[in-house]
Formats: structure tokens, sequence, C-alpha cells
């Protein structure tokens, strides 16, 4: 028979001493600063070594794993060092920023109030994606706060948009307040009838 | 279900809690009944008399339990040549470009996991050895890889049930296996020694390393079931488990542009895989 079976020794390395996992994040060619990226999370000081080299790093696979490091390690300092991301003009660096904070919900709750509330009216609207992750109730909460007073129809549209989803009655009221804060902006009015008959029809056939 | 009551909101959470830090894997409340279901197996195999004793044991790995649990809760249903479009992808697409660098008697290293009780590797070494008209020309080394050691032991002794068989021809069960009575049927040892089978936790980065890097991996109705993090670090790890230029297979259902930028579509006539590329040199070893 052509094919073989090999036997399954043990090759694994012992673990990369920390001295060296921080330098190679910071000095190594790409593929080393890919290990030591990944090596960083078992690593004292890795978080901050993480944040360094996130902020300087231009290889889109070495910053993937950063940001899943960042991830792992899931601390209130890993979220510090992703959300200014959100406002850099790269849309990839954006989008990875979002998607590493979505795989992190608990850590990013507490900053979703200033997030929500930023300057930036894009990173208000990217931070709506990031409660799509919340509980229900929770995201309904967060949304409807929101859409009493954000002065953005693009950012009350990412609202909705994710309400449709993830809304529940609560917020049919703060949707028709909505409506009625933009009356003369129809793609809001459309969004938020499509939001309520969703809400409506899933309200249904929890009770069918 | 028994004569255990039905888990709290908060013993149920907690046991997701543990659950998803040892696997990864992820349930909601919506699969409640899944989850109680096999705790309570659990709880009757260790004649635990409450969730709170029971819990207590899995907490302190009495007996192994931690890894008992953990089997419980994997899925093992498959049969033989399950979507085999992608292993017609394999032959028809995949191995020659792998092999567009290789010599005679050069190595080609397939993984299959999570490799469940065997169908998928076995399957794997059939289609290779039917439909592969170079498989004598190199050395095919194949590995199948579960977190279940149940599981593997199943696939080591390599007897299936007629469901299992389903999509094979009669040729193909009369070249590959023996029928030990009505009802089962062993693949022959030849077949059986050339695949090598080990355990593995995907969302380990230790335990997946020491497999090496393969040409092809195949990772199919697995990483649905994790969340976001757990995903993300599977596909990094499975990433330095390639090859540059290696491809790897998922479920129909499954794609790996949801789940990590790292790797680049390629679309053959028989399947869409995601292919690590070739620019970049990371290595595991």
């Amino acid at each position: 028979m052509p094919l073989i079976r090999k036997s399954g020794g043990d090759t694994r390395k012992p673990d990369a001493d920390p001295v060296s996992v921080l330098t190679a994040l910071v000095n190594g060619n790409p593929d080393e600063r890919w290990a030591a990226a990944r090596a960083a999370v078992h690593v004292t000081g890795g978080v901050d070594a993480l944040e360094t080299a996130l902020a300087s790093e231009v290889d889109p696979r070495v910053r993937e794993a950063i940001f899943t490091s960042l991830i792992r390690i899931g601390s209130a300092q890993s979220v510090n060092a992703i959300i200014p991301l959100l406002k850099l003009d790269d849309a990839s660096i954006r989008t990875g920023a979002l998607d590493a904070l979505r795989a992190m919900p608990a850590a990013v709750r507490e900053r979703l109030p200033e997030l929500l509330n930023d300057r930036d009216s894009d990173v208000r609207i990217l931070s709506c994606e990031i409660v799509r992750g919340l509980p229900g109730e929770e995201a309904t909460s967060i949304l409807c706060t929101l859409l009493a007073h954000e002065p953005e129809a693009n950012v009350c549209a990412a609202a909705i948009e994710v309400l449709s989803e993830v809304g529940g009655a609560d917020a049919i009221p703060d949707l028709d307040r909505c409506a009625a804060r933009f009356p003369g902006i129809s793609f809001l009015s459309f969004a938020i009838k499509i939001a309520r008959d969703r809400i409506l029809t899933q309200l249904t056939d929890k009770h069918v | 279900m028994s004569e255990f009551p039905a888990l709290t909101e908060d013993e149920f959470r907690k046991l997701c809690e543990f659950l998803y830090r040892r696997t990864g894997m992820i349930f909601t409340e919506t699969k409640r009944y899944y989850v109680e279901r096999r705790v309570v197996e659990r709880m009757v195999a260790t004649s635990a008399d409450s969730f709170s004793s029971y819990f207590t044991r899995l907490r302190a790995n009495l007996g192994g339990e931690i890894e008992q649990f953990v089997n419980a809760f994997t899925v093992n249903e498959t049969y033989f040549y399950r979507e085999d479009h992608q292993l017609k992808c394999l032959t028809s697409d995949l191995l020659a470009q792998r092999i567009l660098d290789r010599k005679h008697g050069d190595a080609i290293r397939i993984w299959s996991v999570p490799c469940s009780t065997g169908e998928e590797p076995y399957s794997i070494a059939m289609w290779l050895l039917e439909n592969w008209s170079l498989v004598d020309n190199y050395e095919i080394e194949i590995v199948g890889s579960d977190i279940d050691t149940k599981v593997l032991e199943i696939a080591r002794e390599g007897i299936f049930g007629k469901r299992a068989l389903m999509r094979l021809t009669p040729e193909i069960i009369t070249t590959y296996f023996s029928q030990l009575d009505e009802f089962r049927w062993q693949i022959i040892e030849d077949l059986r020694d050339s695949v090598r089978l080990g355990p593995v936790n995907i969302v380990e980065q230790n335990e997946t390393r020491p497999y090496g890097q393969f040409d092809v991996i195949f990772c199919r109705n697995v990483l649905i079931y994790f969340d976001d993090a757990s995903r993300r670090i599977a596909a990094e790890n499975l990433y330095e488990n390639l090859l540059p230029g290696g491809f790897i297979c998922l479920g129909h259902a499954e794609s790996m542009s949801r789940i990590s930028p790292l790797f680049e579509v390629a679309r053959f006539a028989d399947a869409i895989v995601y292919q690590r590329p070739f620019n970049r040199g990371t290595h595991v070893a």
C-alpha cells in the first residue's frame, strides 16, 4: 500500500523566554513577529508589548495575530490597545479592530457608552456593530439610549439595523420617536419600518 | 430524561462556561436540552447524586472526568465519502498543485481534523488509492486527529455499521473492508495501518504544533461550534499547520472568510477551499 504511517513523536519546542518574545515582536522579521505575537499571550508584560507593536505593525497577518492575542488576554488594556484603530483611515485595520472588539464583548462592554458618544460618527457606527454581540435586552437598552439623542441619521441607521436583529418590544417606542425626529429622511423611515416589522414578527413567533 | 431535576440557570451557565474554557465550544440556552442530556449521562455514569457533586468531580478531574465530559459533547456522526466533492477536488486540483515542486518519493501530508470515528481519514485513503493515478509516486501520510479520545479508539478499530458505508460501492467495500457479521465491517489491516490517529484540541497551539505542517487539511463542521475568539485561535493554529500554498477544506456551511483573513479563497470546479498564501513562511518548527 503506497500510504505510509509515521510515528507521532512530540516535536514541540520549549516555551520561548519572555525577553526574546518581546524583542522579536518589535525587531523580528514578519515570521518572527507572527510567532512572538502569538507567544506574547503567555508572557508577563505581553499586553504592553502587543499594544506597542499594534500601533506600528504593517504586516496584516502579524496584525491579525496581535489582535487574536489581545482577544485571548481579554483585559481592559487589550480593549484600550484596539480602540484607537477604529479611527484610522485604513479600512482593513478598522475592520480588524472591529472584529477583535466584537470577539471580546465582556471586556469591551464598559467602554461602549464612551464609544457610542465618540465625536467621530464613524466610530459610533462601528460601535453599533459591537453592540450586536451583546445579549438582546442589553443591546436593546444601549441602542435605544443612543437613538434618543443621536444627531446623525447614518448612526441611527446602524443602530436600527442591529435592533432589527436583536431588539425586543422595548425598542418599538424608541424607534417611533427616532422616526419622528428625522421626518424628512426617507431611508431612515424605511429602515425603521423594516426593524419594527421584524421585531413584531419575532415577538409573534415566540408566542405561537 | 431522568430522575435528575433540570439544571438551574446558574448551574447551566457555570457548566457552559466550563465547557467553553476547556474546548472553545459555546452552548447557549437554545441548546439546554442537548447539554442537560449529556450532563445527566455523565452523572449517571459517575453515580453523582446531584449536579453539585458532579460539578465538583468534574472540576477536580476525578477519574479523568474532564475527558469523559468533553467526549460526551463532541458530535461524532459521519459516514464514508461524505461531501465527496471535496475528495474529487483533492485529486483533480489540490494535489496537482501540491506536487508541482515535488519529486517522486517526496512526502504528501494530509490531516483530517476532527476525524471522529475515522470515516474521513479512511475515506481520504480509499479515495486516493482509487482515484489518484500518481498515488504510487509519493509517500502519502494521512493523519486523523480528534479531541475525543473515545472516538479515536473506535477509529483505530475501524469497525463500522451499514449506515457509515451507504455511499460506498460494493467493489470499494469488498476491497477495503472485511465483513465481520451481518451488521459490521472492518477496515482491512493494511489501510488501518496506513492512517495515524492521535488526540488534538485545535484551539491549543501546544497540541496542534507537534503534528507539523500539511499539504491539505480537512477541518469540516467543527469551527461552527466555536465562538469568535476560539475560531480565530483555531484558524491561526491551522494556518501554522499548513505548508505555504497548502489548502484547508471546511464544511459546506462554513466560510473561512468570516473567521480570518489569513487565507485566500481558492475556487475549483468541485469545491471552494482556502489556501495559505505562498508569500509567507511562518513555520511551525
